[in-house]
């Protein structure tokens, strides 16, 4: 394991370690929900992370249209998978938080339906990843999709909000922020540095993984068509 | 579950997820590097 | 230089929309198939909810809205699909018309077929769940087609998107449906200010609703070119 590498994770791992204790020791017991409102500290940083993710779809998307370079397209679907992963995390966290909070585990309030919507957009994306075969076509085809994806997050959050004031429901989150004790504010700060650390060393990871995938089949391509060891030196990474 | 319980299972959900994904892809890796070192062995003798 | 010996995206658009549509009133197969399905989701609704006439108020703009949804991802792909069984897209693609003419020639097809298909419903539904639609006519079209434009800009992207994957019949549904989440709520509830006992159009949501179909339209202008790349 490179040298660089291992420190980075030795980061991670001391500010998860420092975010866990100010989580879950530190920071003021609050009024009504004491213990369990701890849960918001890591389930906010998770949903924070999870749209640095998307960003990044969304980003390395348009990058790949411009440039046609196959590193973007490896960065996109590696945001997108670490994205979803954190979705899940939020998804999975927020009815834990919920249940002894407020008696029910989901509610359809804007932001969880809208996060709910997000989370099925970019798993339809991996999905349609999975069904391309060519891989110019893969490229292409899930950038166009991911721009359409991410140009839809607004507009569903919007129209989430314009219809949950009209029609209200239980807000199941509470304002987070909304008059925050200095101190859970530094806590969720932590938090949520630490939790997008492991989100990026596991991005890291991911983009490695998909690089190797395409060096792979770029040499079972190559062994298929008989090529010589010189071929392959000449050969471009297209 | 008192609220203890739920604060505990969030925790290790968020941090079962992470590890269980990275492990997954870490193990990819590792089978992808043989993989890859095998062809490229095959392309060499050809 | 170019230029001169293309054709301008405007009349490419109105030569390809008149194809589309001479294609398909030839056998009528697409716009019939697409009218029986919603016309069998509206039903089931009364075999699913038996609504009373407030639920049935209540409720059926939702239910429009899903049966024009459905039957759409349904009708949207054989647009598509057609061209590549016959290999006529590579013949678009040499012709000297922009992607962008090819793509919103098939748009307009797709909308019309849709705006005729929902013609028909709209009516049956009014008189099968004894819904009202005294003094809202004017408007409630205008709903139906701004949400039903959004609905086919959409839709026919994502179309040429998976008309080159596998499983395509069952990927249209996948990815339009999450994406037109927020057209829906906002053709629902513009579609709901009418049935209420004082109909008044909701403005907010109508803007939105244009909104949708802008934001979705340019990003399809843009984007048209690697849509239709080899």
């Amino acid at each position: 394991m490179k040298a660089s590498r291992v420190i980075w994770t030795l980061i991670g791992a001391a500010l998860v370690l420092c975010a866990g204790y100010m989580a879950l020791f530190i920071a003021p017991d609050e009024a009504t929900m004491h213990a369990v409102q701890r849960i918001f500290y890591f389930h906010v940083a998770s949903w924070i992370a999870m749209y640095c993710a998307f960003t990044t779809v969304f980003v390395a998307n348009v990058r790949y249209l411009l440039s046609h370079d196959r590193k973007w397209d490896a960065l996109g679907v590696s945001a997108a998978e670490v994205g979803v992963i954190c979705c899940t995390i939020g998804l999975t966290t927020g009815p834990l938080w919920a249940k002894p909070v407020w008696g029910i585990y989901w509610t359809w309030d804007a932001r969880l339906t809208s996060t709910f919507i997000l989370w099925m957009l970019y798993i339809a994306y991996l999905l349609l990843r999975g069904l391309l075969e060519d891989p110019e076509k893969k490229a292409t085809l899930s950038a166009v999709f991911g721009i359409f994806a991410s140009l839809d997050m607004p507009l569903v959050y919007v129209s989430n909000r314009l219809w949950r004031t009209q029609h209200p429901q239980p807000v199941i989150l509470g304002g987070s922020g909304s008059g925050l004790n200095p101190v859970m504010g530094k806590t969720l700060l932590l938090s949520a540095i630490a939790i997008i650390g492991v989100m990026v060393l596991v991005l890291f990871d991911r983009y490695r993984l998909e690089v190797l995938r395409n060096e792979y089949a770029e040499l079972k391509f190559l062994a298929e068509s008989g090529s010589t060891n010189a071929e392959i030196a000449g050969r471009d990474t297209r | 579950m008192t609220n203890f319980q739920f604060l505990f299972t969030a925790w290790i959900v968020v941090w079962a997820i992470f590890f269980g994904y990275e492990l997954s892809v870490a193990a990819r890796i590792a089978g992808l590097r043989k993989d890859i070192e095998q062809l490229k062995r095959q392309l060499e003798e050809k | 230089m170019f230029s001169a010996s293309r054709m301008s995206t405007a009349r490419a658009t109105a030569i390809l929309l008149g194809k589309e549509l001479r294609l398909e009133f030839r056998t009528r197969e697409l716009l019939s198939a697409t009218i029986v399905f919603s016309l069998v989701v509206v039903v089931l609704f009364s075999f699913a909810f038996d609504p009373s006439p407030s639920e049935a108020r209540r409720f059926g703009p939702g239910l429009l809205w899903i049966a024009f949804l459905f039957a759409g991802s349904l009708m949207l792909n054989p647009s598509f699909a057609r061209e590549q069984a016959n290999d006529t897209l590579d013949g678009l693609r040499l012709a000297p018309v922009s992607s962008f003419a090819i793509l919103l020639g098939k748009m307009l097809a797709n909308l019309i077929f849709m705006l005729f298909a929902e013609c028909v419903i709209v009516p049956v539904f009014s008189v099968l769940y004894n819904v009202s639609l005294a003094g809202v006519v004017g408007r409630l079209v205008l709903v139906l087609f701004l949400g039903t434009l959004g609905l086919t800009i959409t839709g026919t992207v994502f179309s040429a998107v998976s008309a080159q994957a596998r499983m395509r019949e069952l990927l249209l549904p996948l990815l339009l449906l999450p994406v037109l989440a927020p057209l829906l709520i906002a053709a629902a509830e513009s579609t709901a200010s009418l049935f209420l006992e004082q109909p008044a159009l909701d403005r907010t949501w109508v803007a939105f609703l244009v909104g949708f179909d802008i934001v979705f339209m340019t990003a399809s202008w843009l984007l048209c070119d690697y849509l239709m790349e080899e």
